[in-house]
C-alpha cells in the first residue's frame, strides 16, 4: 500500500539525459536576508551533478529545498514535469545522505540498512535479503549485517548511509559533503566508489561540497555557487577551460588574475604592470575586465619574443610539491604563482622572464 | 608517560581526601546500621548482643507496612508524572531553539533552588486555602513541584548529546512523525529517561521536608521516622532507616544495572 | 521585519509570551512544565505573599490589609533567626567549597573513567536517604555511650559533648548539603579544557598561577552555582536544627513553622516566609543572569 503510494509520487518515464529536476525562479530568503537569489538550474537524469561554493554559499540550503526539509520563498522546484515544493521528505523520491551521516546508534548495521523498508512495510526476509544485497553493493562484508553502527570505522560509516539511502530506492540521492570528516587518502578511495555506484545504480546524485577538486573528480555537470547565486553551470572540463568569473576561476585553484582596460591608443594594458601592452586573444569586446592566467600557462623564457606577454618577475618563494615546485614571484607589488619543475626559475638572485601566449589566458568580466 | 598536570603529591593528596570525604558521608549511615543490629532497647557502644530481632519486629509490624504501602505509591504516582512532564520539560531545554528557550532554562530552576521545608510549608498554605485535604496525593503534587525539574535536567542532558538529524534522517527515508518518535528519538534518549524515571523514584523515597508538611494523615516513611526521632530513642528507628537505605541501594544498583546492561546489548558484537 | 523591531523594543506583554509559547514546538514542549510550576510553585508563594500583607490571624488572605506582620520581624527573637539562618549558610557555603573542590578535581582527572564512576554513585546515593535518617545516625555517633564515646570509653577516654549546640547544627548542614555542592563544581572543573592547564604550565606557570588564573575561572560557573544552591537550601533548612542542633537555635523556616501551626498566625508565619523568599529570589536571579546553562550542561 505504502509502496503504491510512492510509486504516485514518482516521477512519469523520463530518458536518461533529459531534464528531470528544473529549479524556477528560486529564493530563499530568513528573516528577510536573502540567501538564495534567483537560482534556475535543469538537473538531468541519471547525471551526477555537483553542487559547489565556499561555505555560507547557499549550497545546503538548496539541497534541504530538494530533500524538502526546507521550502523556497518564492520559485519552484519542479520534478518530472510537477511541482514538488509543498512536498514533505517523506513524500519525495529523494534521499539524503547526510554530512555527518545520521546513522541510528541504537540499531545495527542491517537494523540502519532496513529502517526504510520497515517503515515501507516489507516483509522481514525481504528487507534481510535486500540489505544483503546493497551491503555487497557499497562492499561491506556479509558480517557486518549484525555489527553496532557505533562501532565502524569512518569509511565504514560511509558506506552504510549510502546503504540506507538506496535501500530507500530514490529516484534522486543528495549529498551533503559526506566526504568532509574523512581523511585525504580515504577520501579519495570512497571518491572513486562514488562515482563507480552512480554509473552502476544508474541514479541521479546531487552532490554539495566546497571542494571543487572533489566536484570536477566525481561530476558529469557542476554547478558554482556563489552568495546565493549559480555563478556557471557546465562540465568540469568547461569550468576548468571557460570560467566566466575570476571567482570561478580563482575557485578551482591557485591562479593569477590581472585586471585589464582597453588603452586609449588600442590594445590593452594593466595596472599590474605599468606601461606594458597586454596581447589578448581573441579579442574582447569589453573594454574592461579581468585576465585569468593558470599557472600551468605561465613559462620562463629568455627572451621577450618567445611569448606574447613577457613580463619581469623577482622569485621570492617556493615550495616543494614533490615531482614539481610551486614558486612565488613578484612583479612590481603584483604576487604571482606558477608550477614548474625543480630548479626552473633559477635560484633568486636575478630576474626571471615570465610569460604567457595570448590565446591561454582568458579575459572575463569580473 | 608522566601526568603533567597533577602532580604525584597532589594526586595522592586528592585520592585521599576523597576517601577521607566519603567516610565522612556514610559514617552515619553505618552507625545506623550498627545500632539496628543490637538486641538493647536503649543503644550503647560497643554492642553488647548482636541480633536480627528489630529487624524481624519492624519487618512483620503492620504500621509500618502501611507507611512503605504510602511511600511506595507516591514514589511510582511521582515517578511516572514527572518523567513524562519532564521529557517534554528536556525537550525544549536542550532540543528546540525557541524564543523563550533561556527564560524557561532558568525558571524551572527555581523550585531546586528553594529551600524543600519552605516550600512544603507554602504548599500546605496553599492546599489549606483553596480547600484541598491533605493526604497522598497532596504530598506527590508537592514532590512533583521539587522533582519535575531535577529529572528534567537529568534528561536535559541526554538530549543535548541527541543529534537532530536523526529525526531529520527518518523523515526523509519516510517515517511519520509517530515512527520518528518510537523507532528513533525515544530509543537514543531511554537511557536518559531510564536515568530521570530512577530520580524521581528514588528522591521521592527519600524526600522528608516536603512530606513533613503536605501528607497529613498518610504517613510516609521518612515522616514517621522524623516522629519517632523527635519522641525519643527507639531501635526502630535506626532499623527502619537502615531498611529504607538499603531499599535505595537496591533500585539504585538494580536501575543502573539495567542501563549498563541496554547499553551493553547496544554495542555487543565485534 | 518591522514587526519584530516593535517587538524589542516594547517589551513584549504577557499575552503575546503565551503566544509564542503555543507557536513555538519547544514552547509546546514546555507548557506542562509552566502549568506544574504555575500551581505548585508560582500560586503557593503568590498564596504566601497574599497572607503576608493580612492582618494578624486571619485566616484568608487578599480580604485585608496590614504591613504589621513584617513589623513583627524587629520585634521579639525573630530577627536573630534570620541572622543566624544566614550565618549558618553562609558558614556551610564557604566551608564545602574547600571540601568539595579537590574531590570534583578527582573526579574530573585523577580517578579515571570507572573510579569517578563510583565516586559519583557513592556521593549521589545520600541525596537518596532522607536527611533525618543520615542525621540520626550522628546522633548515635556522638550520643554518651555512642560509637565515638563508647570507643574512646575503651582508651580510658571520653566523647566531647558536641550534640544540641549551634556548632553541631553547622555541622549537620555541611554533611547534609555536601552533595549539592560537590556536583555543581564537577560541571564546572569539567568545563576546563585539560589542554590549558599543559599550556599554561608549559608556558612556565606555576602550579598555584595555573589554577588561581586558569582552572578556577573556568570553572568558576559550576563552583558558582554549588555556593548559590548550598546557601540557599541551608538559609532554608530546618532538619538539621532539630535534630542534631537540638532547636538550640531557632532557625527561620522553624519560625515559619511555629508561626503556621502552634501559634496559628499564619500572616505572621507568611511574612517570614516571603522575607526569606526575596532574600533567596534576589540572590537566585542575581546569579542566573551571569550564567549560560547550554555551556554548562550542553558540553557533553
Amino acid at each position: 500500500m505504502t509502496d503504491k503510494k510512492t510509486q504516485e509520487d514518482q516521477v512519469p518515464e523520463i530518458k536518461a539525459g533529459a531534464t528531470l529536476l528544473d529549479l524556477v525562479h528560486v529564493c530563499r530568503s530568513f528573516d528577510g536576508v536573502p540567501v538564495i537569489k534567483d537560482v534556475n538550474l535543469q538537473i538531468r537524469k541519471n547525471e551526477f551533478f555537483t553542487l559547489v561554493g565556499p561555505s555560507g554559499s547557499g549550497k545546503t540550503t538548496i539541497l534541504k529545498m530538494l530533500a524538502g526539509m526546507d521550502q523556497p520563498t518564492t520559485g519552484d522546484i519542479v520534478l518530472g514535469g510537477k511541482s514538488i515544493s509543498a512536498l514533505p521528505p517523506d513524500k519525495r523520491p529523494t534521499c539524503m545522505v547526510f554530512q555527518f551521516l545520521a546513522l541510528f546508534p541504537h540499531m545495527t548495521v542491517g537494523q540502519n540498512i532496513e529502517f526504510p523498508m520497515r517503515i515501507k512495510g516489507i516483509p522481514r526476509d525481504k528487507r534481510v535479503y535486500r540489505a544483503q544485497e546493497l551491503m555487497d553493493m557499497v562492499a561491506l562484508p556479509e558480517k557486518y549485517y549484525d555489527k553496532n553502527v557505533m562501532k565502524c570505522s569512518g569509511g565504514e560509516r560511509q558506506r552504510v548511509a549510502i546503504a540506507r539511502a538506496f535501500a530507500y530506492d530514490p529516484e534522486i540521492l543528495l549529498f551533503d559533503e559526506p566526504l568532509s570528516a574523512i581523511d585525504a587518502k580515504l577520501r579519495k578511495t570512497l571518491q572513486r566508489e562514488l562515482k563507480e555506484l552512480h554509473r552502476k545504480s544508474g541514479k541521479t546524485f546531487i552532490y554539495i561540497t566546497h571542494s571543487l577538486e572533489e566536484a570536477m573528480f566525481m561530476s558529469d555537470r557542476v554547478g558554482v555557487l556563489r552568495s546565493g547565486v549559480l555563478e556557471q553551470v557546465g562540465t568540469p572540463e568547461e569550468i576548468y577551460r571557460h570560467p566566466n568569473s575570476s571567482f570561478v576561476a580563482s575557485f578551482i585553484g591557485d591562479t593569477n588574475i590581472f585586471p585589464v582596460k582597453a588603452r586609449p591608443q588600442g590594445g590593452y594594458e594593466s595596472p599590474d604592470f605599468p606601461g606594458m601592452e597586454i596581447k589578448i586573444a581573441p579579442t574582447p569586446e569589453l573594454l574592461e575586465g579581468k585576465l585569468i592566467v593558470r599557472p600551468e600557462s605561465l613559462k620562463v623564457v629568455k627572451d621577450p619574443s618567445e611569448a606574447d606577454n613577457v613580463i619581469r618577475c623577482k622569485l621570492r618563494d617556493s615550495f616543494s610539491l614533490g615531482s614539481r615546485s610551486q614558486y612565488l614571484l613578484t612583479s612590481g607589488k603584483k604576487e604571482i604563482t606558477l608550477e614548474l619543475p625543480h630548479g626552473a626559475c633559477g635560484d633568486g638572485t636575478s630576474e626571471v622572464l615570465l610569460g604567457w601566449n595570448a590565446q591561454d589566458a582568458i579575459f572575463v568580466k569580473e | 608517560m608522566e601526568n603533567t598536570r597533577q602532580s604525584r603529591a597532589a594526586r595522592d593528596f586528592i585520592r585521599v581526601w576523597t576517601v577521607i570525604v566519603l567516610i565522612f558521608i556514610y559514617l552515619p549511615v553505618i552507625c545506623d546500621a550498627l545500632s539496628s543490629l543490637s538486641k538493647s532497647r536503649y543503644f550503647s557502644f560497643p554492642i553488647k548482643r548482636w541480633s536480627m530481632d528489630w529487624w524481624v519486629k519492624t519487618f512483620n509490624s503492620m504500621e509500618i507496612g502501611e507507611l512503605v504501602r504510602n511511600s511506595l505509591v507516591i514514589a511510582f504516582a511521582v515517578t511516572i508524572i514527572s518523567t513524562v512532564i519532564a521529557f517534554c520539560g528536556a525537550l525544549a531545554f536542550a532540543r528546540y531553539d525557541w524564543k523563550g528557550k533561556k527564560f524557561f532554562q532558568k525558571a524551572i530552576l527555581l523550585p531546586i533552588f528553594f529551600p524543600q521545608p519552605v516550600l512544603g510549608l507554602a504548599l500546605l498554605l496553599w492546599f489549606n486555602s483553596i480547600g484541598v485535604p491533605l493526604s497522598w496525593k497532596t504530598a506527590a503534587f508537592a514532590h512533583l513541584v521539587w522533582i519535575t525539574p531535577i529529572v528534567t535536567l537529568v534528561i536535559a542532558i541526554a538530549v543535548y548529546g541527541f543529534d537532530p538529524a536523526l529525526e531529520d534522517a527518518a523523515r526523509d527515508l519516510g517515517a511519520s512523525r509517530f515512527q520518528i518518535f518510537r523507532m528513533v528519538t525515544l530509543p537514543v534518549l531511554w537511557p536518559g529517561v531510564w536515568s530521570g524515571m530512577l530520580f524521581a523514584f528514588l528522591l521521592s523515597w527519600g524526600n522528608f521536608p516536603l512530606s513533613l508538611y503536605t501528607t497529613g494523615i498518610d504517613n510516609t516513611v521518612p515522616k514517621w521516622l522524623y516522629s519517632k526521632m523527635v519522641a525519643g530513642y527507639s531501635p526502630m528507628v535506626p532499623t527502619l532507616g537502615t531498611m529504607s537505605t538499603l531499599a535505595a541501594a537496591v533500585v539504585m544498583i538494580a536501575g543502573g544495572a539495567a542501563v549498563y546492561f541496554i547499553r551493553k546489548a547496544r554495542s555487543r558484537n565485534s | 521585519m518591522s514587526d519584530k523591531n516593535a517587538e524589542k523594543i516594547a517589551k513584549p506583554s504577557l499575552i503575546a509570551r503565551i503566544q509564542d509559547l503555543i507557536a513555538s514546538k519547544g514552547g509546546r514542549c514546555a507548557m506542562p512544565v509552566y502549568i506544574l510550576m504555575l500551581l505548585g510553585f508560582i500560586a503557593p508563594l503568590a498564596m504566601v505573599a497574599g497572607f503576608s500583607v493580612a492582618e494578624p490571624k486571619s485566616f484568608t488572605a487578599f480580604t485585608s490589609f496590614s504591613l504589621a506582620n513584617f513589623a513583627a520581624l524587629f520585634e521579639g527573637s525573630v530577627w536573630k533567626s534570620f541572622a543566624w539562618s544566614i550565618g549558618l549558610a553562609a558558614f556551610t557555603t564557604a566551608i564545602l567549597v574547600p571540601i568539595c573542590y579537590p574531590v570534583a578535581v578527582g573526579m574530573v582527572r585523577v580517578f579515571g573513567r570507572m573510579g569517578s564512576l563510583a565516586v559519583s554513585v557513592l556521593s549521589v546515593f545520600p541525596m537518596f536517604v532522607s536527611e533525618n535518617v543520615r542525621l540520626y545516625g550522628w546522633i548515635l555517633f556522638f550520643t554518651k555511650k555512642g560509637i565515638l564515646d563508647g570507643t574512646l570509653a575503651l582508651l580510658n577516654g571520653q566523647g566531647p559533648d558536641v550534640l544540641y549546640t549551634p556548632g553541631m547544627t553547622a555541622f549537620g548542614m555541611v554533611y547534609t548539603y555536601l552533595p549539592y555542592m560537590l556536583f555543581p563544581i564537577v560541571l564546572g572543573v569539567a568545563l576546563v579544557p585539560p589542554d590549558l592547564i599543559t599550556a599554561a604550565r608549559d608556558l612556565g606557570a606555576s602550579r598555584f598561577r595555573t589554577w588561581r588564573e586558569i582552572e578556577l575561572p573556568l570553572a568558576m560557573p559550576g563552583v558558582l552555582i554549588g555556593m548559590l544552591l548550598t546557601f540557599v537550601l541551608s538559609a532554608g533548612a530546618v532538619a538539621e536544627s532539630k535534630i542534631v542542633g537540638g532547636e538550640s537555635v531557632m532557625v527561620v523556616t522553624n519560625e515559619v513553622n511555629v508561626a503556621f501551626s502552634y501559634s496559628q498566625n499564619w500572616p505572621m508565619g507568611a511574612a517570614f516566609a516571603v522575607t526569606l523568599t526575596f532574600i533567596i529570589g534576589a540572590l537566585t536571579i542575581y546569579a542566573f543572569r551571569k550564567i549560560d546553562l547550554d555551556k554548562i550542561l550542553g558540553r557533553a
